[in-house]
């Protein structure tokens, strides 16, 4: 018994569900896209009618804006959360948990709950705009074409900053004392710790995260889709919301499989792109 | 949000640069620290935004049809009621898809967790040819787009004759949660002597034997976070479910709650009532495993 074959037969079970429900069906798309509903091949057709959809156009850049808009702030509010439970003060642990609730809020809860607290007439966040005078009139958060998507993309970031948070509060507290210590023989305050200390040090976790974020938003469609199922007239319609309605609401699969393709290797160069660029990046930041 | 108004008396102020004030000794910040105020104000904000969804959704769950849809709104109900949950509970399908739920995720989970053991040990202890590539191959998984596989998997359902059944949902779930969970063992595994494995080996015992004697035991805290992440995951999901279970027999918990609101009339106390039978068990088994949860994810992220 070799080492190098009882290692196969420990991965094998695992690699055989993988490549029958991830390789089998990737490859599958592919043929999708280029044959009709009875599987005639027809080339170019399918993609040709998907890019002619005025839609077509318009998920892409919101999903860019949907995808753009939640990292900054996911990124933003994580890593300000993390400095701050990284401090010790009493009941640390106690916020610390709470801090983690929306995360594990499943999203449909998420979307329904926000859907009622952004209800026009009867939620709470315009009563607490209109009662101090921040507003004049209610406002139709989620029916107006300006308001919606940052709406979401609010809901977003509130559910996904406690993954940001916990992942830098663990890059923050695997940097050595010496460190700090060094810092403060240089007489440098909280501030000039967190920009020359914390940031570079939690970089490559910053990194890492916003790697996955960047997945995760290209791959989210439940908060979208419970809300406003990407209305109001197409407003908030992104990529995977017109591929599922392509696929399950007009049954076409093969134009959707058409547009997922073209989808995939969009999200491929993206991720490609921002791996080389961060790649280049270390050497300049150190 | 109350208990957390009083969480830094204000002696503590003076205490905060003082050593023994500080709850872990490890930590830095009993040097220079963020000063009190700022911390304050700041647990006090971060407390309010991520508990405040969750308290309105209890609150509305428990008014009546008129609280509900009263300016200004009801802070506290005058008589609380339980309507909306009996609402769910006996004139609705939420206790089947609650079932369904279960089922789905304890499975998922269940067969997630086998296959990323075997696998997390073999990629752990071994050293074959192709090792990188099949590593890789498992973290794509991570990567793909969901939209981009919803289609073929569908399909490919179809032909087993696996949608609207219980063994759908479980190989679809199961493929999601594979990547990480196998992601988080390996370095788990890693971590664990090899010298450990090597004296087993030699009294006697099998790999297999091994595994389960030796390696398993002493990594308990990263079986807990895989089971947790899988089923957390699992008992969340909503798309696939929708794509893939449209018969009530098999429907989860997420489809039930979307159907309470269609586009035109939503029974928001009955949504609300569902949302909080929804999120309890998790809330209560995430909170409850947080620690080693947290531990698990975050060794894997910061040693991969």
């Amino acid at each position: 018994m070799s080492r190098q074959s009882t290692g196969y037969w420990f991965i094998l079970p695992a690699l055989v569900v993988l490549a029958m429900l991830i390789a089998y069906p990737v490859a599958y798309t592919g043929l999708l896209s280029v044959t009709d509903s009875q599987s005639n091949f027809v080339g170019v057709k399918n993609f040709a009618t998907v890019l002619r959809s005025r839609a077509t156009p318009q998920a892409f850049w919101n999903t860019l804006y949907w995808v753009g808009g939640s990292i900054i702030f996911q990124v933003l509010l994580g890593t300000a959360t993390a400095i701050l439970l990284n401090q010790s003060f009493p009941g640390r642990s106690i916020v610390r948990s709470v801090a983690l609730i929306p995360w594990v809020i499943p999203s449909i809860v998420a979307a329904t709950t926000f859907a009622w607290m952004f209800h026009t007439e009867f939620g709470i966040i315009n009563y607490m705009m209109t009662a101090p005078g921040l507003i004049e009139q209610p406002i139709g958060w989620l029916t107006n074409r300006d308001t919606v998507m940052p709406v979401l993309i609010a809901i977003n970031v509130w559910k996904l900053f406690p993954f940001v948070a916990v992942m830098v509060l663990a890059g923050l507290q695997s940097i050595p004392k010496e460190l700090y210590e060094a810092a403060r023989v240089d007489g440098a305050n909280f501030w000039e710790e967190v920009r020359h200390i914390m940031l570079p040090q939690v970089r490559p976790v910053l990194v890492a995260v916003t790697l996955l974020l960047v997945i995760w938003g290209l791959n989210s469609i439940t908060i979208i889709y419970a809300i406003t199922r990407g209305g109001p007239a197409n407003s908030t319609l992104i990529t995977p919301i017109q591929i599922f309605r392509i696929a399950f609401e007009n049954v076409q699969f093969n134009q959707a499989a058409a547009l997922s393709v073209m989808f995939f290797a969009v999200a491929i160069l993206i991720v490609f792109f921002y791996i080389k660029a961060l790649a280049a990046a270390p050497g300049e930041a150190r | 949000m109350t208990t957390n108004a009083h969480v830094l008396p204000p002696k503590q102020a003076a205490a905060a640069e003082n050593t023994s004030a500080s709850a872990k000794p490890t930590s830095p910040s009993d040097r220079t620290g963020l000063g009190t105020p700022f911390i304050v104000i700041g647990c006090i904000l971060l407390v309010a935004i991520c508990l405040f969804p969750f308290w309105w959704m209890s609150l509305s769950s428990i008014k009546t049809l008129r609280e509900l849809y009263t300016i200004p709104p009801i802070w506290w109900p005058a008589a609380p009621t339980w309507g909306n949950y009996h609402k769910v509970l006996f004139e609705s399908n939420i206790p089947r898809y609650f079932l369904n739920s279960v089922i789905i995720s304890v499975g998922a989970t269940g067969l997630a967790l086998c296959l990323a053991v075997f696998a997390s040990y073999g990629f752990a202890r071994f050293d074959f040819k192709g090792k990188p590539l099949f590593q890789a191959f498992v973290l794509v998984g991570q990567l793909l787009p969901t939209a981009a596989i919803i289609v073929p998997l569908f399909v490919t359902l179809r032909v087993l004759g696996l949608v609207n059944t219980y063994w759908g949902l479980i190989l679809v779930y199961m493929i999601i949660t594979l990547p990480l969970s196998v992601w988080m063992l390996t370095s788990y595994f890693k971590a664990i002597p090899v010298e450990l494995d090597e004296a087993a080996i030699i009294d006697g015992a099998s790999r297999v034997g091994v595994l389960f004697r030796i390696t398993l035991p002493l990594s308990t805290p990263g079986i807990v976070a895989v089971v947790v992440y899988s089923f957390v995951t699992t008992w969340n999901e909503f798309i696939f479910a929708l794509c893939f279970a449209s018969d009530s027999s098999v429907k989860t918990l997420p489809i039930g709650l979307a159907e309470f609101s269609t586009e035109f009339n939503t029974d928001w106390g009955a949504v609300m009532a569902a949302s909080v039978i929804m999120t309890l068990p998790i809330a209560l088994l995430f909170l409850s495993m947080q620690r080693l949860f947290v531990g698990g994810l975050t060794a894997g992220a910061t040693k991969g």
